[in-house]
Protein backbone atom coordinates (compact mmCIF):
# COMPACT_ATOMS: atom_id res chain seq x y z
CA UNK A 1 0.00 0.00 0.00
CA UNK A 2 1.28 3.67 -0.93
CA UNK A 3 0.78 5.75 1.89
CA UNK A 4 1.16 9.06 1.02
CA UNK A 5 1.45 11.63 4.22
CA UNK A 6 -1.82 13.83 4.79
CA UNK A 7 -1.62 17.37 4.38
CA UNK A 8 -2.47 18.66 7.73
CA UNK A 9 -3.16 22.23 5.92
CA UNK A 10 -4.97 22.52 2.28
CA UNK A 11 -2.47 23.14 0.12
CA UNK A 12 -2.99 26.35 -2.01
CA UNK A 13 -1.62 26.42 -5.60
CA UNK A 14 0.83 29.56 -6.23
CA UNK A 15 -1.43 30.64 -9.22
CA UNK A 16 -4.61 30.41 -6.75
CA UNK A 17 -6.36 33.43 -7.14
CA UNK A 18 -8.04 33.82 -3.20
CA UNK A 19 -10.01 30.47 -2.48
CA UNK A 20 -10.63 27.75 -4.01
CA UNK A 21 -14.11 26.26 -4.19
CA UNK A 22 -14.30 22.34 -3.51
CA UNK A 23 -17.90 21.01 -4.46
CA UNK A 24 -17.35 17.40 -3.91
CA UNK A 25 -17.72 18.18 0.12
CA UNK A 26 -18.37 14.79 2.17
CA UNK A 27 -20.23 16.08 6.11
CA UNK A 28 -18.22 13.38 7.55
CA UNK A 29 -15.90 10.01 7.27
CA UNK A 30 -18.80 7.60 7.09
CA UNK A 31 -20.15 10.07 4.07
CA UNK A 32 -16.97 9.58 2.45
CA UNK A 33 -16.55 5.90 3.13
CA UNK A 34 -20.02 5.24 2.07
CA UNK A 35 -19.73 7.13 -1.10
CA UNK A 36 -16.47 5.39 -2.10
CA UNK A 37 -18.50 2.11 -1.85
CA UNK A 38 -21.61 3.20 -3.82
CA UNK A 39 -19.90 4.90 -6.35
CA UNK A 40 -18.08 1.32 -6.76
CA UNK A 41 -21.64 -0.26 -6.88
CA UNK A 42 -20.32 -2.06 -3.98
CA UNK A 43 -22.78 -2.93 -1.65
CA UNK A 44 -22.43 -1.96 1.95
CA UNK A 45 -23.64 -5.18 3.76
CA UNK A 46 -21.03 -7.78 2.21
CA UNK A 47 -18.57 -5.26 0.70
CA UNK A 48 -14.90 -6.48 2.75
CA UNK A 49 -14.56 -3.05 4.03
CA UNK A 50 -10.87 -3.73 4.60
CA UNK A 51 -10.51 -3.30 0.43
CA UNK A 52 -11.70 0.27 0.45
CA UNK A 53 -8.48 1.41 2.69
CA UNK A 54 -6.58 2.74 -0.73
CA UNK A 55 -9.74 4.16 -2.06
CA UNK A 56 -10.05 5.77 1.48
CA UNK A 57 -6.78 7.31 1.73
CA UNK A 58 -6.46 8.09 -1.77
CA UNK A 59 -9.26 10.57 -1.75
CA UNK A 60 -7.96 11.56 2.16
CA UNK A 61 -4.75 13.00 0.46
CA UNK A 62 -5.53 14.42 -2.76
CA UNK A 63 -8.59 16.22 -1.04
CA UNK A 64 -7.64 17.74 2.54
CA UNK A 65 -10.47 18.02 4.87
CA UNK A 66 -10.62 20.72 7.36
CA UNK A 67 -8.43 21.03 10.32
CA UNK A 68 -11.58 20.66 12.74
CA UNK A 69 -12.63 17.46 11.36
CA UNK A 70 -9.17 15.69 10.14
CA UNK A 71 -9.28 13.58 13.51
CA UNK A 72 -12.50 12.19 12.72
CA UNK A 73 -11.71 11.47 8.99
CA UNK A 74 -8.17 9.91 10.25
CA UNK A 75 -9.58 7.51 12.74
CA UNK A 76 -11.43 5.97 10.18
CA UNK A 77 -8.14 5.89 7.76
CA UNK A 78 -6.27 4.03 10.58
CA UNK A 79 -9.66 1.27 11.25
CA UNK A 80 -9.44 0.83 7.35
CA UNK A 81 -5.84 0.28 6.99
CA UNK A 82 -5.58 -2.56 10.25
CA UNK A 83 -8.32 -4.45 9.14
CA UNK A 84 -6.63 -4.29 5.30
CA UNK A 85 -3.16 -5.35 7.18
CA UNK A 86 -4.88 -8.34 9.12
CA UNK A 87 -6.14 -9.48 5.57
CA UNK A 88 -2.98 -9.43 4.46
CA UNK A 89 -0.85 -10.93 7.25
CA UNK A 90 -1.26 -14.68 6.96
CA UNK A 91 -2.05 -16.28 10.02
CA UNK A 92 -4.54 -16.34 13.04
CA UNK A 93 -5.59 -12.73 13.35
CA UNK A 94 -3.83 -11.30 17.00
CA UNK A 95 -5.85 -11.62 20.01
CA UNK A 96 -7.51 -8.31 20.76
CA UNK A 97 -5.72 -6.51 23.25
CA UNK A 98 -7.54 -7.14 26.31
CA UNK A 99 -10.99 -6.21 24.38
CA UNK A 100 -10.56 -2.88 24.62
CA UNK A 101 -13.39 -0.55 22.69
CA UNK A 102 -10.42 1.18 20.48
CA UNK A 103 -10.56 -2.24 18.83
CA UNK A 104 -11.34 -1.77 15.41
CA UNK A 105 -14.27 -4.60 14.55
CA UNK A 106 -15.28 -4.72 10.69
CA UNK A 107 -18.84 -5.46 11.53
CA UNK A 108 -18.94 -2.75 14.18
CA UNK A 109 -17.69 -0.61 11.46
CA UNK A 110 -20.14 -1.85 9.13
CA UNK A 111 -23.34 -1.59 11.15
CA UNK A 112 -22.43 2.45 11.81
CA UNK A 113 -22.44 2.65 7.99
CA UNK A 114 -25.30 0.82 7.68
CA UNK A 115 -26.92 3.40 10.77
CA UNK A 116 -25.51 6.15 8.89
CA UNK A 117 -26.29 5.39 6.00
CA UNK A 118 -30.42 5.39 6.85
CA UNK A 119 -30.05 8.58 8.48
CA UNK A 120 -28.46 9.99 5.23
CA UNK A 121 -31.16 8.82 3.34
CA UNK A 122 -33.77 10.45 6.03
CA UNK A 123 -31.70 13.69 6.00
CA UNK A 124 -32.01 13.67 1.92
CA UNK A 125 -35.10 13.15 1.85
CA UNK A 126 -36.59 15.67 4.58
CA UNK A 127 -33.90 17.91 2.96
CA UNK A 128 -36.40 17.88 -0.24
CA UNK A 129 -39.07 18.94 2.16
CA UNK A 130 -36.81 21.42 3.51
CA UNK A 131 -40.06 24.71 3.38
CA UNK A 132 -41.34 22.89 0.10
CA UNK A 133 -44.81 22.31 1.88
CA UNK A 134 -44.54 23.97 5.28
CA UNK A 135 -46.89 24.74 7.29
CA UNK A 136 -47.89 28.04 9.34
CA UNK A 137 -49.19 28.52 12.66
CA UNK A 138 -51.14 31.83 13.68
CA UNK A 139 -49.05 34.57 15.22
CA UNK A 140 -50.07 36.35 17.78
CA UNK A 141 -50.76 39.63 16.68
CA UNK A 142 -51.93 42.80 18.49
CA UNK A 143 -55.18 42.56 19.60
CA UNK A 144 -53.78 39.60 21.64
CA UNK A 145 -52.16 41.07 23.84
CA UNK A 146 -53.83 42.62 26.95
CA UNK A 147 -55.15 46.09 26.55
CA UNK A 148 -54.28 49.40 28.59
CA UNK A 149 -56.38 50.87 31.14
CA UNK A 150 -58.35 53.77 29.43
CA UNK A 151 -59.14 55.84 32.41
CA UNK A 152 -56.82 58.54 32.42
CA UNK A 153 -54.26 58.51 34.91
CA UNK A 154 -54.51 61.02 37.90
CA UNK A 155 -51.31 63.48 37.31
CA UNK A 156 -50.65 63.35 41.16
CA UNK A 157 -49.19 59.53 40.53
CA UNK A 158 -46.32 61.29 38.58
CA UNK A 159 -45.53 63.40 41.51
CA UNK A 160 -45.43 60.60 43.79
CA UNK A 161 -43.13 58.42 41.56
CA UNK A 162 -40.95 61.22 41.47
CA UNK A 163 -40.76 61.60 45.34
CA UNK A 164 -39.84 57.80 45.71
CA UNK A 165 -37.56 57.87 42.92
CA UNK A 166 -35.73 60.26 45.00
CA UNK A 167 -35.80 58.40 48.10
CA UNK A 168 -33.80 55.90 46.43
CA UNK A 169 -30.64 56.02 47.67
CA UNK A 170 -27.63 55.91 45.49
CA UNK A 171 -25.91 52.56 44.84
CA UNK A 172 -23.09 51.98 46.83
CA UNK A 173 -19.82 51.53 44.74
CA UNK A 174 -18.50 47.95 44.31
CA UNK A 175 -15.21 47.62 47.04
CA UNK A 176 -12.34 47.53 44.85
CA UNK A 177 -11.29 44.24 43.66
CA UNK A 178 -8.60 43.21 45.60
CA UNK A 179 -5.58 41.70 44.00
CA UNK A 180 -2.95 40.02 46.06
CA UNK A 181 0.31 41.54 44.98
CA UNK A 182 2.95 38.88 46.04
CA UNK A 183 5.56 39.89 43.38
CA UNK A 184 5.57 42.29 40.85
CA UNK A 185 7.51 43.23 37.53
CA UNK A 186 10.01 45.57 38.94
CA UNK A 187 11.14 42.60 41.88
CA UNK A 188 11.71 40.26 38.83
CA UNK A 189 13.57 42.86 37.18
CA UNK A 190 15.84 43.10 39.90
CA UNK A 191 16.06 39.61 40.14
CA UNK A 192 16.95 39.33 36.27
CA UNK A 193 19.81 42.25 36.85
CA UNK A 194 21.26 40.42 39.69
CA UNK A 195 21.57 37.26 37.62
CA UNK A 196 23.38 39.05 35.10
CA UNK A 197 25.21 40.65 37.10
CA UNK A 198 28.70 38.32 37.07
CA UNK A 199 29.00 37.78 33.67
CA UNK A 200 26.58 39.57 31.98
CA UNK A 201 24.10 36.74 31.00
CA UNK A 202 21.88 33.67 32.31
CA UNK A 203 20.16 31.49 31.03
CA UNK A 204 16.26 31.95 31.85
CA UNK A 205 15.08 28.60 33.15
CA UNK A 206 17.90 28.86 35.75
CA UNK A 207 15.99 31.90 36.91
CA UNK A 208 12.66 30.18 36.46
CA UNK A 209 13.82 27.07 37.92
CA UNK A 210 14.05 29.10 41.84
CA UNK A 211 10.58 30.45 41.50
CA UNK A 212 8.49 29.70 44.17
CA UNK A 213 4.86 29.91 42.18
CA UNK A 214 3.29 29.84 39.00
CA UNK A 215 2.81 33.68 39.25
CA UNK A 216 6.38 33.99 40.04
CA UNK A 217 7.10 32.20 36.88
CA UNK A 218 4.89 34.36 34.83
CA UNK A 219 5.84 37.33 35.93
CA UNK A 220 9.39 36.84 35.49
CA UNK A 221 8.75 36.44 31.87
CA UNK A 222 6.97 39.45 31.68
CA UNK A 223 9.93 40.97 33.64
CA UNK A 224 12.73 39.22 30.56
CA UNK A 225 9.76 40.93 27.87
CA UNK A 226 10.21 44.25 29.75
CA UNK A 227 14.04 44.37 29.80
CA UNK A 228 14.21 43.37 26.00
CA UNK A 229 11.35 46.54 25.28
CA UNK A 230 13.51 48.96 27.59
CA UNK A 231 16.82 47.65 25.26
CA UNK A 232 18.58 46.23 28.27
CA UNK A 233 19.07 42.99 27.34
CA UNK A 234 18.09 40.50 24.28
CA UNK A 235 17.36 36.93 24.05
CA UNK A 236 18.10 34.49 22.58
CA UNK A 237 16.85 30.42 21.73
CA UNK A 238 18.54 28.46 19.45
CA UNK A 239 16.20 25.30 19.42
CA UNK A 240 12.57 24.65 20.21
CA UNK A 241 12.29 24.40 24.21
CA UNK A 242 16.08 25.01 24.17
CA UNK A 243 17.88 27.35 27.01
CA UNK A 244 16.62 30.85 26.43
CA UNK A 245 20.05 33.08 26.89
CA UNK A 246 19.26 36.26 28.20
CA UNK A 247 22.50 39.17 27.87
CA UNK A 248 22.48 42.48 29.41
CA UNK A 249 23.49 45.07 26.86
CA UNK A 250 25.20 48.77 26.76
CA UNK A 251 25.34 50.18 30.22
CA UNK A 252 23.01 47.76 31.58
CA UNK A 253 25.98 45.43 31.69
CA UNK A 254 27.83 47.50 33.97
CA UNK A 255 25.69 47.38 36.87
CA UNK B 1 -67.92 13.01 8.50
CA UNK B 2 -68.82 11.67 11.54
CA UNK B 3 -67.99 13.42 14.85
CA UNK B 4 -67.82 11.58 18.36
CA UNK B 5 -69.36 14.36 20.01
CA UNK B 6 -70.26 17.86 20.27
CA UNK B 7 -66.56 19.22 21.20
CA UNK B 8 -65.09 18.66 17.60
CA UNK B 9 -66.25 22.40 16.95
CA UNK B 10 -65.82 23.92 20.43
CA UNK B 11 -61.86 22.10 20.03
CA UNK B 12 -61.05 23.32 16.81
CA UNK B 13 -61.99 27.42 17.72
CA UNK B 14 -60.28 27.11 20.52
CA UNK B 15 -57.58 26.07 18.61
CA UNK B 16 -57.69 28.69 16.11
CA UNK B 17 -57.56 31.27 18.01
CA UNK B 18 -55.00 30.12 20.24
CA UNK B 19 -51.95 32.09 20.13
CA UNK B 20 -49.56 29.17 21.29
CA UNK B 21 -49.56 25.11 21.60
CA UNK B 22 -52.24 24.32 24.12
CA UNK B 23 -51.65 21.41 26.48
CA UNK B 24 -54.16 18.12 26.38
CA UNK B 25 -55.09 19.34 30.20
CA UNK B 26 -55.70 23.06 29.30
CA UNK B 27 -57.87 21.80 26.56
CA UNK B 28 -59.94 19.10 28.70
CA UNK B 29 -59.92 21.44 31.29
CA UNK B 30 -61.68 24.50 29.30
CA UNK B 31 -63.85 21.77 27.19
CA UNK B 32 -65.11 20.68 30.55
CA UNK B 33 -64.36 16.82 29.55
CA UNK B 34 -61.55 14.62 31.24
CA UNK B 35 -58.52 14.30 29.59
CA UNK B 36 -59.24 11.02 28.32
CA UNK B 37 -62.10 12.60 26.16
CA UNK B 38 -60.43 15.85 25.48
CA UNK B 39 -57.33 13.17 23.50
CA UNK B 40 -60.09 10.93 21.72
CA UNK B 41 -61.95 14.31 20.52
CA UNK B 42 -58.79 15.87 19.32
CA UNK B 43 -57.13 12.82 17.57
CA UNK B 44 -61.17 12.79 15.63
CA UNK B 45 -60.60 16.74 14.74
CA UNK B 46 -57.03 15.73 13.39
CA UNK B 47 -58.48 12.92 11.24
CA UNK B 48 -61.71 14.86 10.07
CA UNK B 49 -59.06 17.70 8.96
CA UNK B 50 -57.10 15.43 7.05
CA UNK B 51 -59.44 13.09 5.04
CA UNK B 52 -61.64 15.94 4.18
CA UNK B 53 -58.63 17.67 2.55
CA UNK B 54 -59.34 20.87 4.58
CA UNK B 55 -56.93 23.97 5.04
CA UNK B 56 -55.95 23.38 8.40
CA UNK B 57 -54.20 20.42 9.80
CA UNK B 58 -53.83 19.64 14.08
CA UNK B 59 -50.23 19.52 14.59
CA UNK B 60 -49.13 17.60 17.67
CA UNK B 61 -46.02 17.04 19.56
CA UNK B 62 -45.74 15.73 23.37
CA UNK B 63 -48.56 16.69 25.05
CA UNK B 64 -49.07 19.48 23.24
CA UNK B 65 -51.34 20.68 20.16
CA UNK B 66 -52.08 23.22 17.24
CA UNK B 67 -53.93 24.74 14.57
CA UNK B 68 -51.68 25.31 11.72
CA UNK B 69 -52.01 25.32 7.72
CA UNK B 70 -52.03 22.38 5.48
CA UNK B 71 -48.92 21.45 3.84
CA UNK B 72 -50.69 21.09 0.60
CA UNK B 73 -50.98 24.94 0.46
CA UNK B 74 -48.14 26.12 1.87
CA UNK B 75 -46.20 26.62 -0.98
CA UNK B 76 -49.05 29.01 -1.77
CA UNK B 77 -49.58 30.08 1.06
CA UNK B 78 -45.55 31.35 1.63
CA UNK B 79 -46.53 34.44 -0.73
CA UNK B 80 -48.46 36.04 1.78
CA UNK B 81 -46.88 34.32 4.69
CA UNK B 82 -43.13 34.17 3.43
CA UNK B 83 -40.58 33.28 6.02
CA UNK B 84 -37.67 33.50 4.18
CA UNK B 85 -35.28 30.40 5.77
CA UNK B 86 -31.42 29.77 4.73
CA UNK B 87 -31.28 26.28 3.40
CA UNK B 88 -29.47 23.56 5.89
CA UNK B 89 -26.49 22.62 5.13
CA UNK B 90 -25.98 18.56 4.42
CA UNK B 91 -24.21 18.32 7.98
CA UNK B 92 -26.89 20.35 9.89
CA UNK B 93 -29.62 18.26 7.87
CA UNK B 94 -28.27 15.03 9.13
CA UNK B 95 -28.10 15.94 12.39
CA UNK B 96 -31.16 17.27 12.54
CA UNK B 97 -32.54 13.84 10.78
CA UNK B 98 -30.51 11.95 14.48
CA UNK B 99 -32.54 14.53 16.47
CA UNK B 100 -35.73 13.73 15.21
CA UNK B 101 -35.46 9.74 14.66
CA UNK B 102 -33.52 9.09 17.76
CA UNK B 103 -35.18 12.30 20.37
CA UNK B 104 -34.37 12.97 23.16
CA UNK B 105 -30.81 12.33 22.42
CA UNK B 106 -27.88 13.83 23.15
CA UNK B 107 -25.50 15.69 21.13
CA UNK B 108 -22.29 12.69 21.39
CA UNK B 109 -25.28 10.25 19.87
CA UNK B 110 -25.48 12.67 16.70
CA UNK B 111 -21.46 12.95 16.47
CA UNK B 112 -21.63 8.55 17.11
CA UNK B 113 -23.85 8.26 13.93
CA UNK B 114 -22.25 11.15 12.29
CA UNK B 115 -18.57 9.75 12.78
CA UNK B 116 -17.30 13.35 12.94
CA UNK B 117 -17.56 16.18 15.82
CA UNK B 118 -21.14 18.16 15.41
CA UNK B 119 -20.88 20.67 18.18
CA UNK B 120 -21.08 23.76 15.21
CA UNK B 121 -24.63 22.04 14.03
CA UNK B 122 -26.46 21.62 16.87
CA UNK B 123 -25.93 24.97 18.18
CA UNK B 124 -27.10 26.48 14.31
CA UNK B 125 -29.93 24.02 15.01
CA UNK B 126 -30.90 25.23 18.59
CA UNK B 127 -30.25 29.06 17.10
CA UNK B 128 -32.87 27.91 14.60
CA UNK B 129 -35.59 26.63 16.82
CA UNK B 130 -35.79 23.73 14.77
CA UNK B 131 -34.36 21.54 18.07
CA UNK B 132 -34.69 22.57 21.67
CA UNK B 133 -32.95 21.27 25.50
CA UNK B 134 -36.09 18.53 26.80
CA UNK B 135 -33.84 17.74 29.62
CA UNK B 136 -31.10 15.79 30.82
CA UNK B 137 -29.86 12.38 30.73
CA UNK B 138 -28.93 10.34 33.47
CA UNK B 139 -25.77 9.29 33.37
CA UNK B 140 -22.44 10.39 34.11
CA UNK B 141 -21.88 14.21 32.97
CA UNK B 142 -25.22 14.36 32.50
CA UNK B 143 -25.27 15.10 29.09
CA UNK B 144 -28.11 17.46 27.45
CA UNK B 145 -31.01 15.69 25.49
CA UNK B 146 -32.43 17.46 22.46
CA UNK B 147 -35.45 17.32 20.64
CA UNK B 148 -37.46 18.75 17.97
CA UNK B 149 -40.03 21.52 18.09
CA UNK B 150 -43.28 22.67 15.91
CA UNK B 151 -40.88 24.98 14.07
CA UNK B 152 -39.81 21.56 13.24
CA UNK B 153 -42.79 20.05 12.50
CA UNK B 154 -43.60 24.03 10.30
CA UNK B 155 -40.67 23.93 7.91
CA UNK B 156 -41.32 20.55 6.80
CA UNK B 157 -45.22 20.10 6.65
CA UNK B 158 -45.21 16.85 9.16
CA UNK B 159 -48.34 16.93 11.77
CA UNK B 160 -46.63 15.03 14.21
CA UNK B 161 -43.14 12.59 14.64
CA UNK B 162 -45.34 9.71 13.47
CA UNK B 163 -45.53 11.81 9.73
CA UNK B 164 -41.83 11.25 9.63
CA UNK B 165 -40.82 9.32 6.46
CA UNK B 166 -39.95 5.52 8.07
CA UNK B 167 -36.32 4.76 8.02
CA UNK B 168 -35.05 1.37 5.98
CA UNK B 169 -35.81 -1.86 7.24
CA UNK B 170 -31.40 -2.02 7.98
CA UNK B 171 -31.62 1.09 9.69
CA UNK B 172 -34.32 -0.26 12.52
CA UNK B 173 -32.36 -3.36 12.91
CA UNK B 174 -29.42 -1.18 13.11
CA UNK B 175 -31.20 1.13 15.15
CA UNK B 176 -32.83 -1.67 17.36
CA UNK B 177 -28.75 -2.88 17.69
CA UNK B 178 -27.58 0.74 18.83
CA UNK B 179 -30.45 0.96 21.41
CA UNK B 180 -29.49 -2.61 22.75
CA UNK B 181 -26.07 -1.01 22.85
CA UNK B 182 -26.54 2.28 24.74
CA UNK B 183 -28.64 -0.09 27.53
CA UNK B 184 -25.73 -2.37 27.94
CA UNK B 185 -23.16 0.44 28.14
CA UNK B 186 -24.92 3.86 29.89
CA UNK B 187 -22.29 6.17 29.96
CA UNK B 188 -21.94 8.98 28.04
CA UNK B 189 -19.43 11.57 26.75
CA UNK B 190 -21.83 13.97 26.29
Amino acid sequence: MNLQPIPIEPEVAPAATGFELQLDVFSGPLDLLLHLIESRQLDVLTVPLAEMADAYVTHLTSHPVAPAQLADFVAIAAQLILLKSRRVLPGEPPPALGGTEDEPDEDELRRRLIEYRALRDAARELAGRDGERPSFRREPRESDLPEAPTDPLPPALLAEALDRLAAIPEPVPPPPEVVKREVTIAMQIAALRTAMAGRGRVVLQQVLAACQSRTQVTVTVLAMLELVRRREATVQQDELFGPILVEAIGEARVT
Amino acid sequence: MTRPDDNGAFLEALLFIAERPLSTAEIADLAGVPTVQAEASLAALGEDLDEDGRGLRLQHLDDAWQLVTAPEVGARLAAYAAREEARLSTAAMEALAVVAYRQPCTRSEVERVRGVDSDYVIRSLLHRRLIVETGRRDTPGRPILFGTTFTFLERFGLTSLEDLPPLSSEAAAATALATMAEQGDAGDGG
